[in-house]
């Protein structure tokens, strides 16, 4: 089912919400087909074809919301659910905070590279060539190597249309794969996962992605438990991603405005340390999390979300802009709350391993993070992939291990972001470093 | 349907499929939020769809597709086959056990169906049990939240080996939370009640049980330290105990993982594995429980399964394929999210079961331990073996005596080894979790509980 297609059905669910009494709508559309293959104990477990579609409408009534949503794709079925969008909205009660929907823009902008021909006629045989050389490449690291894991390629096509005349629809493409390699000896387990995903098969690099978690695997092996003490944290590109990430999505302007996030009344203030900027950039060619708009169809641009420390804006949908008066940043969705794209932190001027050479005693963690609660900022989480370092090296893996603190304690006192970084397609992954942590441990 | 869906298991045989199956599923769902004094947020949804598995050359094949055309569903069936020999490069010699075929449709029994009942009705009802949160609250609360849903489902399995099952579920399901403050300080409580009947649960749910509950929890919390960090003894309620039975041992009792060699009680069935005071089993079969089932997405029946006596590992959960391969009876633990997601091995409704000891005497010899409370989420490192439990509330114990309380905890811990240090269980029980479990990037409808148990030594990750 094409664009146009899915924009056809979209705009006569729209139409049918609004002639159902809706004083706002809008739908959104999409098709999916994607093949994947399972990784289990070193086989192919299955291979999956799948295709899907549906149509979704939201209908607003005096800033009440109701939402309709359906899988079977004509015109009829398009109706029912606008004008059962429409009924439940009319149902809602009213919400004065509501404002608009957004208006269509004048320009939006070209991101090349979004969706990949070559990715939607894939034969499930080239996908399973990938599983199954990562495979092998886990073995030749380990023979005792278990890998589990799975490849797969999706291709979309998907429409936004509103009733103030946005109509918008695209394709886009992902394909990606990921291996967990588990080596047993006994009751000494040691386990680790890599990934690569892409929007083009031009940017797609399987290759290693089983032998390198097979390498980091056998590292694992002979965890050790640690006493209680503070002492620095140095996370590596996918734990330190995952803080970057972390921030951009407690910036969501729906918890601030809701009394329900530790980030209230922090825009213009200092909640990190002066080396952290980031920028959330929904415009770079090939990105993973690139769009030419947002769920709602509020255009993309590129938003600086921390300066040098500094929380400089929230992230806005049509509802949360409307209610703070504010511009939107395109970041809505169609069902409340912000969703960041590429997140691009500023780079230091040190390297990963200078980083981790001038750290006497610390801990290294390499998947996982210090993601709070987003009420109230704790931080209380186990180190599941993590290795004590001495001496500026990384010494043993740890078992057992807790880090707990404050989120924006902990920002304030990052020291330390690398030069050096891994790339996935739009996003940046350095490592960084974050002084006197409270590490509770099983020793 | 039924025609259509004998047709394509026929097909499948005569494409050379030693196994298919078919399964069928429908949902509608209402869905209401209600926030900060007003229900403005109601959803209402249809999904149908089917997926076809097909065993070829011992090697797997899967196709979804949405909607019932029968010239799309026989291209699925291809698809499937095509799946199942492209497999079969580096497939593992699949197998399924034999089981004689069952017929049977199985309806939902609920006192009232809720789609017999308006949203306006369902609107006053949430009303009712905010209004109750913020009376509790007063000024101090800055955010409430309400939620209510119901599903209605009908899944039907057709294989190749004469089953055709066909069972309707009506669930319906609350959850709540709660935002306070008091200065810049906030802190949140949640609380959720779910089970497999119909607007019933709403008439028999008061809002001190669920919203007050949440807000007086949240209202204390304001108040609380941070915790210690470090090694204690540590005390678990039961939402806790079924928190660590489902993440630290459950899913390791999954026989996908056993096969797989993912586990770390591959290969020590019949072992001890854990304090001989340690019994635990997953429960298909209990009426009115969150994750209970007559017939799992496979057409088998679902069981009560022994999974641990007395801290000897007696069994696995398993689907067709592991029961095969394993040389036991299958036991009804395939579960699929929906049609476009293959059956894979869910616990249900698990537990440990309560042993003989007060909460008293648990808490009596500790002179510097934590009381866990609250269960909220875990999650686990399933090969290695290593859990993570998180609650929302929890207290200090002193002296064998409860003290102050403590907010935001999480422990973690080495499973064999936390399960063998468990020193006591308490002779009482609850299993109110009904809740949602993740694997292989679907949900499934899970609930757990058991007994408060002592801990002698966990790790929590502190602040203090």
């Amino acid at each position: 089912m094409d664009v146009d297609l899915l924009k056809t059905l979209a705009t006569i669910a729209c139409e049918a919400a609004i002639s159902g009494g809706a004083e706002f709508a809008d739908v959104g559309a999409w098709n999916t087909r994607s093949l994947a293959v399972d990784i289990r104990a070193n086989t192919i477990k299955s291979c999956d074809a799948s295709r899907h579609a549906a149509i979704s409408v939201r209908a607003i009534y005096r800033g009440g919301t109701g939402w309709s949503s359906t899988d079977k794709m004509d015109e009829d079925s398009a109706i029912e659910a606008g004008k059962k969008a429409a009924a439940l909205a009319k149902l809602a009660e009213p919400d004065p905070d509501f404002i608009s929907l957004v208006a269509p823009a004048e320009n939006y902008a070209e991101v090349p590279g979004l969706a990949d021909p070559a990715i939607e006629t894939m034969d499930i045989r080239s996908i399973i060539k990938y599983a199954i050389e990562n495979i092998d490449s886990a073995l030749e690291v380990s023979s005792e190597a278990i890998v589990e894991g799975g490849f797969s390629a999706q291709y979309n096509a998907s429409a936004i249309v509103n009733s103030l005349g946005v109509s918008l629809g695209n394709e886009s493409s992902c394909i990606g794969g990921y291996t967990m390699v588990v080596i047993r000896r006994g009751d000494d387990v040691g386990s680790f996962y890599d990934f690569d995903s892409a929007r083009v098969l031009e940017d797609f690099a399987p290759d290693g992605i089983g032998a390198r978690a097979a390498q980091k695997a056998l590292k694992f092996l002979g965890a050790r438990k640690i006493e209680t003490q503070r002492m620095p944290i140095i996370l590596g590109p996918m734990a330190a991603s995952s803080v970057f990430n972390s921030i951009v999505l407690n910036a969501d302007a729906e918890d601030v405005q809701r009394g329900r996030s530790f980030m209230a009344g922090k825009v213009g203030e200092k909640i990190a340390s002066d080396i952290i900027t980031i920028t959330d950039d929904p415009l770079i060619p090939r990105g993973l999390a690139s769009r030419p708009w947002d769920s709602e169809g509020a255009p993309s641009k590129p938003l600086i979300v921390v300066e040098n420390g500094i929380l400089k804006t929230y992230l806005y949908s049509s509802y949360t802009a409307g209610k703070a008066k504010v511009a939107v940043t395109g970041h809505g969705t169609r069902s409340g709350n912000a969703v960041p794209s590429n997140i691009v932190p500023k780079l230091g001027s040190m390297t990963s391993e200078e980083i981790i050479r001038s750290t006497k005693r610390g801990l290294y963690i390499d998947i996982g993070g210090i993601a709070p609660n987003s009420t109230t900022g704790d931080v209380s989480r186990t180190v599941d992939f993590g290795f004590v370092i001495e001496n500026g090296e990384l010494a043993y893996p740890v078992a057992s291990t807790m880090i707990g603190g404050n989120f924006l304690d902990m920002l304030r006192n990052v020291d330390a972001i690398s030069s050096d970084y891994r790339e996935e397609p739009g996003t940046i992954m350095p490592t960084i470093r974050i002084q006197d942590v409270l590490v509770a441990g099983g020793r | 349907m039924k025609d259509l869906l004998q047709s394509v298991c026929d097909r499948a045989k005569q494409y050379g499929a030693s196994f298919a199956d078919v399964r069928v599923y429908e949902s509608e769902h209402t869905s209401i939020t209600r926030q900060d004094g007003r229900a403005d947020k109601l959803s209402q949804g249809t999904i149908r769809g089917l997926g076809i598995r097909v065993l070829k050359d011992h090697a797997w094949g899967f196709a979804s597709v949405s909607g019932f055309d029968r010239d799309k569903v026989f291209e699925a069936l291809d698809a499937a086959i095509s799946m199942a020999e492209a497999s079969a490069i580096r497939s593992e010699e699949a197998v399924v056990a034999e089981i004689e075929g069952i017929q049977d449709e199985v309806r939902a029994k609920v006192q009232i169906d809720p789609r017999s009942v308006g949203v306006e009705k369902k609107m006053v009802r949430l009303e009712s049990y905010e209004q109750a949160a913020a009376k509790v609250a007063g000024d101090k609360l800055s955010n409430s939240i309400v939620s209510y849903s119901d599903f209605v489902s009908r899944e039907t399995v057709c294989n190749t080996m004469g089953t055709l099952v066909i069972e309707e579920t009506i669930r319906t399901f609350l959850s709540t939370v709660i935002t306070v403050k008091d200065g810049s300080l906030l802190q949140k409580a949640r609380a959720r009640v779910g089970e497999p009947i119909g607007f019933e649960l709403l008439e028999k749910t008061s809002s001190e049980e669920f919203t007050v509950k949440a807000a007086n929890t949240a209202l204390s919390l304001l108040a609380a330290s941070p915790p210690p960090a470090g090694k204690f003894p540590v005390v678990f309620h039961p939402s806790i105990t079924g928190l660590l039975t489902h993440e630290a041992f459950g899913h390791n009792a999954e026989a996908d993982h056993i096969l797989s060699g993912t586990s770390i009680i591959a290969g020590k069935l019949g072992e001890k594995i854990a304090s001989e005071l340690v019994t635990i089993i997953d429960d298909s079969t209990i009426p009115h429980k969150w994750g209970s089932y007559k017939y799992d997405s496979e057409g088998t029946p679902g069981k009560r399964r022994i999974l641990v006596e007395h801290g000897v590992l007696k069994g696995y959960m398993h689907n067709l394929e592991t029961a095969a391969k394993l040389g036991v009876s299958p036991n009804g633990s395939a579960r699929a999210q929906d049609y476009s997601s293959r059956p894979i091995i869910r616990m249900s409704n698990t537990f440990i079961a309560p042993g003989e000891s007060t909460f008293e005497e648990l808490i009596h010899d500790i002179d510097n331990g934590i009381y866990l409370k609250g269960g909220e989420y875990g999650y686990v490192m399933c090969e290695r073996g290593q859990f993570t439990c998180h609650a929302g509330e929890a207290f200090m114990i002193r002296n064998g005596e409860i003290a102050e309380r403590l907010r935001d905890v999480s422990v973690a811990g080495l499973t064999l080894e936390t399960l063998m240090n468990i020193d006591a269980v308490a002779n009482d029980f609850e299993m109110k979790m009904p809740g949602f479990c993740g694997k292989n990037g679907q949900r499934m409808y899970v609930d757990n509980g058991g007994p408060h148990v002592r801990v002698r030594e966990l790790v929590v990750g502190g602040r203090a």
